[in-house]
Parts: structure tokens; sequence; C-alpha cells
């Protein structure tokens, strides 16, 4: 530091300060503000938590479903449960999967939520998402076909409608549906929630 | 006292970063596939929409002929597979104005979001239409629902084969939403 007196004022030079300042220039810019992704991460992660909800009521709902008509004859079932439809079992399965990975996916979105900037947690979790939607409404797609055949029939091939006596099995197997469709939208809001955080 | 050379903080020219070229690879390989699941989709739509067959017999009470709009869930298989097939055409453009410019990020969040919706919609169709085709082969005891692929043997030989058009057609939405991210990611 050199200080020069001139006659009524003293200049002081401060070489220190521009070598900092030219090696701050030099150093890559700062990384911009992380704020909104890190709004984006939480919102992402109440969503994951809703969506576990939805995913494990359509899974138990349809899972505990078992209604057995007060009569019957030597040569007819009266009894109806999921697994009597290939369908429902997969939709019970498939549930199943989608809420015990949206468990395991937790702690990943609190680490996206703890590093804004964290480009592999988001772009796995973004892929992983979108399996999980193709799973989700596949189960829930084959079985809302054979619930609205269960409610309608089919006179063409002589499918009976089935819900007329099975009224609880139908209305407990249609509200499974429902939530799970619902989880399927949740699945989709996910995917563009990190494909959002994805961008700069 | 240090000079800040010209090009200490400036950039290299965009078009010669290996990055952009690379996004630039996954762009052409997007549209590639896109043209792959237009064909995989419509090829689907048509073998569903035109099923039609006739047994050379009948009575005065039983029908003997299947269409695909006997089963309201295969008229939704076709819509659907139409949409999809129509909605790849539209996103043609998009796809190439991706390859232009490779660096754009809110137009590929913008593919990603209907890539994701138009990916749910084919999965619905092809699922449901899956779950009829499979009652149609094997019935179902329990609820008296009886196959009809005894009969029917080539209509169900129709639905079967739509069916795979279809799924090809969900895994390339996959691939296409994986490369969108990838893109989008890379920086």
């Amino acid at each position: 530091m050199e200080a020069t007196k001139s006659s009524n004022e003293t200049t002081i030079h401060i070489p220190e300060s521009k070598s900092a300042r030219s090696k701050a220039a030099a150093a890559p810019p700062p990384p911009p503000s992380g704020g909104w992704k890190r709004g984006v991460a939480i919102f992402d992660f109440i969503l994951r938590l809703c969506g576990i909800t939805a995913a494990l009521a359509a899974t138990t709902t349809m899972g505990t479903t078992d209604q057995t008509l007060p009569f019957f004859t030597q040569f007819f079932q009266f009894q109806a449960s999921y697994d009597d439809l290939p369908a429902f079992s997969f939709f019970v399965v498939g549930n199943a999967i989608a809420s015990g990975y949206l468990i395991l996916s937790l702690p990943f979105s609190i680490v996206g939520i703890v590093r804004p900037h964290a480009v592999g947690v988001r772009l796995l979790l973004l892929i992983l998402d979108t399996v999980m939607v193709a799973l989700t409404m596949a189960s829930a797609a084959a079985a809302a076909a054979i619930v609205y055949l269960a409610h309608n029939g089919n006179s063409n091939t002589n499918w009976v409608a089935i819900c007329q006596q099975f009224n609880d099995f139908c209305q407990r197997v249609s509200g499974a549906v429902v939530a799970s469709f619902i989880a399927a939208v949740i699945f989709m809001f996910l995917v563009v929630f990190s494909a959002v955080a994805l961008r700069n | 006292m240090m000079k800040a050379g010209p090009l200490e903080l400036g950039d290299a020219p965009k078009s010669s970063t290996p990055k952009s070229g690379v996004n630039r690879g996954v762009s052409i390989l997007d549209f590639i596939l896109r043209l792959i699941a237009i064909m995989a989709t419509l090829g689907s739509a048509i073998a569903m929409g035109t099923t039609n067959e006739t047994l050379p017999f009948f009575t005065q009470f039983i029908r003997f002929r299947a269409r695909y709009n006997d089963f309201p869930t295969f008229t939704f298989f076709v819509v659907a597979n139409s949409v999809v097939c129509a909605y790849l055409v539209l996103s043609l453009a998009l796809s190439i104005f991706h390859i232009m410019r490779s660096a754009a990020q809110g137009t590929r969040v913008v593919l990603i979001l209907l890539d994701t919706a138009m990916l749910a919609l084919l999965t619905a169709g092809a699922s449901a239409a899956a779950a009829i085709v499979y009652l149609a082969h094997k019935g179902n005891t329990r609820v008296n629902w009886f196959s009809i692929c005894q009969q029917f043997n080539s209509f169900c030989e129709r639905i079967s084969g739509a069916l795979i058009g279809s799924f090809g057609g969900i895994m390339l939405f996959i691939l296409l939403i994986l490369l969108s991210a990838v893109a989008l990611s890379r920086r």
C-alpha cells in the first residue's frame, strides 16, 4: 500500500483490491438463484405425499373387495372378489408397485430440495416417474374397461352386467379405479415439475 | 495491475461446443423415433378400425358378425391411437425446430408436457383394449363371460395384432420423453 502526499490530499492505492477484483472476475459467475427451483422441489415433495395416499387407497380398496351374496345354489357361485378377474389382480400389483416407488423416491425428492442445482437426481426421478405414469395408467385403464363391462355388459357377446347383483363390490371397485386415475395424473404433474426444474 | 484479456470471460461460439453437438444428435434421434411412432400408432388404428368378420351361417336370433364398434373399449382405442398419431405429425415441426436450435429449453419443456399427456392417453387406450382382448381369448367362468375367439378367429387375431403397434408406441413415447429430458439437463 503506497500513499502519496500532495498538497492537501492523500491518495492511497490499494493494489490488493484490484487483484481481488480481477480474481473474482476470472472466476466463473455464480449460478443463478435456486430459489424458484427449491419451491418447485418442495411442491414436488408434497405431490409425492398426495400420490402415496392415492395409490395406497387404490391398492387397499381393490385388494379388500370380497362380497358374498346371502343365497346360493348348487351350481352357481355368488361370491365376487378381486382375484376373480385378472385385470383387477394386475391393478392391485401395479398400484402396489407405484406406491412402493413413491415411498422410496421421497429421499431423492428431499435431496432435490436441499440441493436445487442437482441434475442427476432430477433426471433419474423424471425417467422413473415417466415409467410409473405408464404403469399406473395401464392398470387403471384395464380395470376401468372391466368395470365398464361389469356396469353395462355387452349384448353382442352375451356378457351380462354383474353390478345389479354385486352392488357393493362394484362400488368399491369403481372407487379404486378413480383413485388410481388420480394417482396417474399426479405422476404426470411430477414429470412436468421435474422437467421445469431441470432447465437452467 | 492485471488486465483482463478480451477472451478471458468470453465463450467460444455455440455451434462448436460438444454440448450442442450431442444435443443436435439427440434431437435428430427424437425426430426419427417420432416417425417410427407415427407408423406404429397409425398401423394400430387402421388394423383395429377395419375389423369386420361375418360368419358364413346365421339364425334369426343370434348375431354372427363382429366389428370393432361392438365394443366401446375398441372404439376408444381407435380414437386414442388416431389422436396420438395426429399429435405426433404436428409435433414433428417442434422436433425440427429443436434440431435447428439445439439449446432451446422452454419449448423442450412444452414438448415433454405434451408427450406425457399423449403417453397417458395412448397407455389408457392400449391397456383397456388389452383387457378386453384377454377376456375375448380366455373368457371368465366366475362371472359367466364366455370367450368369443373360438368362433371369431380372424377378428381375434386382428385385434390382438393391433395391440402390438400401440404398445410399441408406448415404448417409443417413454424414449422420447427420456431424450428430451437428457437434452434439457445438459448444460
